[in-house]
């Protein structure tokens, strides 16, 4: 009898075994799920524990530093520094961790995507690629590739460590314009995991090595998670009043008049309109 | 044998086999259609909003009169140096339809809640496929709020066909480069049904219809697009070489010097009010 019972528990649950081999077992991965934005309190400075600009105190050469001196100070005069996400332009990596919008990240086994309100999303491959992948041509984003930990053997992967190479620039770290290197030879390494303490808070470890610094930089960010989740549109360039012209920004005043952004600011070199209108 | 002397054991194992099955947290892959890869427009394919025939006044847009006109206007004016309708110049997103004739390829991401369009040139489409219903309080947006249902036509017990309804939109929105217009009250109802082509799973249809109060009646289209298996995707910043610069309702050209240009003969040069002549 027992014989037969198992025979026909068998002959039921067998078929259902190769369902699952084409399920995505998310057992297997921490829940990053949902929303994610800043740490309340925080601005949007890249060490969250400092205040934006000089209290960063990054350690950058004397080259960079005097780079960085000066976008602030053009900045208190009225100009942009070093900060470009005035021409609408990705912020890129690693500034756009700083999380200015929300943002959601999607994780299956081949490849975790962060999707952002306000920039392009974020590709972290963790199907075991290398950095030779043909389509690994310089971004502001680099091309991340991933790798899932389980460090406390519980069989569950609860650390993604990314790396992410091969940039392009201009980039800096916050809006006082902390510059990284020309060369845009930047390593990024990051290592996210949820608080042992809090599952509502994404930590993210990112140490920045670039040659404009003496030395790697490591921060850590947090990330609160929204579980009442809301999206929006933000489209940088929709109410951009900014106008780049050639080196110069300017502005537009509301009622569609160019304006300088600075005392003293010349306006644009109009040498190939006609003044005479033929 | 074991599991005949040990038949609460033998239950117990056959339990465990089942389990994965049932787990509430896999997401059984095998239950949607395979939809990987990297989709396109077909090759040799512009990107005219229907498919099968010319841009523009070819469309044969079911426009009303009013809008018809606009659209007359809007492809002389480009035919003169200007931008017409099309503000994809400003590099604000096409939004929805203009954004699923795919001028750059996309991607579909498919989870039980929700289905993701990612684009390289404009942030992600998010087709809500948890059952909800349009919010009441959603804030307008230029790719709408789409809500989706997966359904299994043929019954074999595996989804194959999505579809989607689109609103809540803002505008202006267009639904191709020669301007084709939407109605500027944003009552635009888009309705998607993709699924992959019967005979060739590596092409997909969408069959795409507005409904929209510039026009006569609903307009259908069927949008195909083929997928890449050989996957490369690039950041495509639509800010970052873009030449045009737009001041008050004009839109000028910078040239690779960095002088401002006129984009159309005759042009006049921008109002320079603010600027003192001293430079001070």
């Amino acid at each position: 009898m027992l014989h037969r019972i198992f025979a026909i528990l068998l002959a039921a649950v067998l078929p259902m075994a190769p369902m699952t081999a084409s399920a995505f077992d998310e057992s297997k991965y921490p829940d990053f799920q949902g929303q994610w934005k800043r740490k309340l309190g925080t601005v949007n400075a890249w060490d969250e524990t400092r205040r934006p600009g000089l209290p960063q105190d990054p350690p950058l050469t004397p080259e960079y530093r005097k780079r960085w001196e000066a976008s602030m100070a053009d900045q208190a005069a009225g100009g942009q520094g070093n900060d470009t996400r005035v021409t609408c332009i990705s912020n890129g990596m690693p500034r756009m961790m700083t999380i200015l919008r929300q943002l959601e990240i999607f994780v299956r086994p081949e490849i975790t995507l962060i999707v952002f309100e306000n920039n392009l999303p974020r590709r972290i491959y963790t199907d075991g690629r290398d950095f030779t992948a043909k389509d690994n041509v310089p971004s502001y984003n680099g091309y991340s590739i991933g790798k899932w930990i389980d460090e406390n053997g519980d069989g569950k992967y609860d650390v993604l460590e990314v790396e992410t190479r091969n940039f392009k620039g201009p980039r800096n770290y916050e809006p006082s314009g902390i510059p990284l290197h020309d060369d845009n030879e930047t390593i990024i390494r990051e290592r996210m995991y949820l608080d042992k303490s809090s599952p509502d808070t994404l930590v993210n470890e990112i140490t920045t090595i670039d040659n404009a610094l003496t030395k790697p930089w490591k921060v850590a960010k947090n990330y609160r998670r929204e579980k009442n989740a809301e999206w929006y549109e933000d489209l940088c360039t929709e109410n951009n009043n900014h106008v780049v012209i050639g080196k110069e920004n300017y502005f537009m005043s509301a009622d569609g008049y160019l304006m300088p952004a600075k005392k003293g600011q010349q306006p644009p070199d109009l040498r190939y309109f006609n003044t005479t209108g033929n | 044998m074991a599991f005949t002397k040990r038949p609460i054991a033998a239950l117990a194992f056959l339990i465990a086999l089942a389990l994965p099955v049932f787990d509430a947290t896999a997401h059984d892959e095998s239950k949607y259609p395979d939809w990987s890869g990297q989709w396109r427009r077909p090759r040799g394919l512009a990107t005219q909003w229907d498919q099968d025939k010319p841009a523009g006044v070819a469309q044969q847009a079911p426009l009303k009169p009013e809008y018809q006109k606009m659209l007359e206007w809007s492809i002389a004016d480009q035919a003169a140096g200007g931008q017409g309708l099309d503000t994809r110049y400003t590099c604000i997103t096409n939004g929805m339809p203009r954004m699923m004739a795919v001028i750059q390829p996309v991607e579909f991401v498919i989870l039980p809640h929700i289905t993701y369009v990612h684009f390289e040139a404009f942030m992600p489409r998010r087709i809500y496929t948890d059952g909800r219903d349009f919010p009441k309080d959603s804030e307008p947006s230029f790719a709408g709020y789409s809500i989706g249902k997966w359904s299994d036509t043929d019954g074999d017990g595996r989804f194959d066909t999505l579809e989607v309804e689109t609103r809540n939109f803002k505008g202006p929105r267009t639904v191709e480069f020669t301007g084709i217009p939407l109605h500027e009250d944003n009552q635009t109802i888009v309705k998607e049904t993709l699924s992959l082509d019967k005979s060739n799973p590596d092409l997909m249809h969408n069959i795409i219809t507005i409904i929209d109060n510039a026009f006569t009646r609903p307009w259908t289209v069927d949008k195909r697009y083929r997928r890449d298996r050989n996957v490369m995707w690039f950041e495509d910043n639509c800010t970052e070489n873009n030449h045009h610069v737009v001041i008050g309702k004009e839109n000028y050209f910078v040239n690779h010097e960095g002088y401002l240009m006129p984009a159309r003969k005759n042009q006049a040069p921008p109002d320079l009010r603010f600027f003192d002549a001293a430079g001070k």
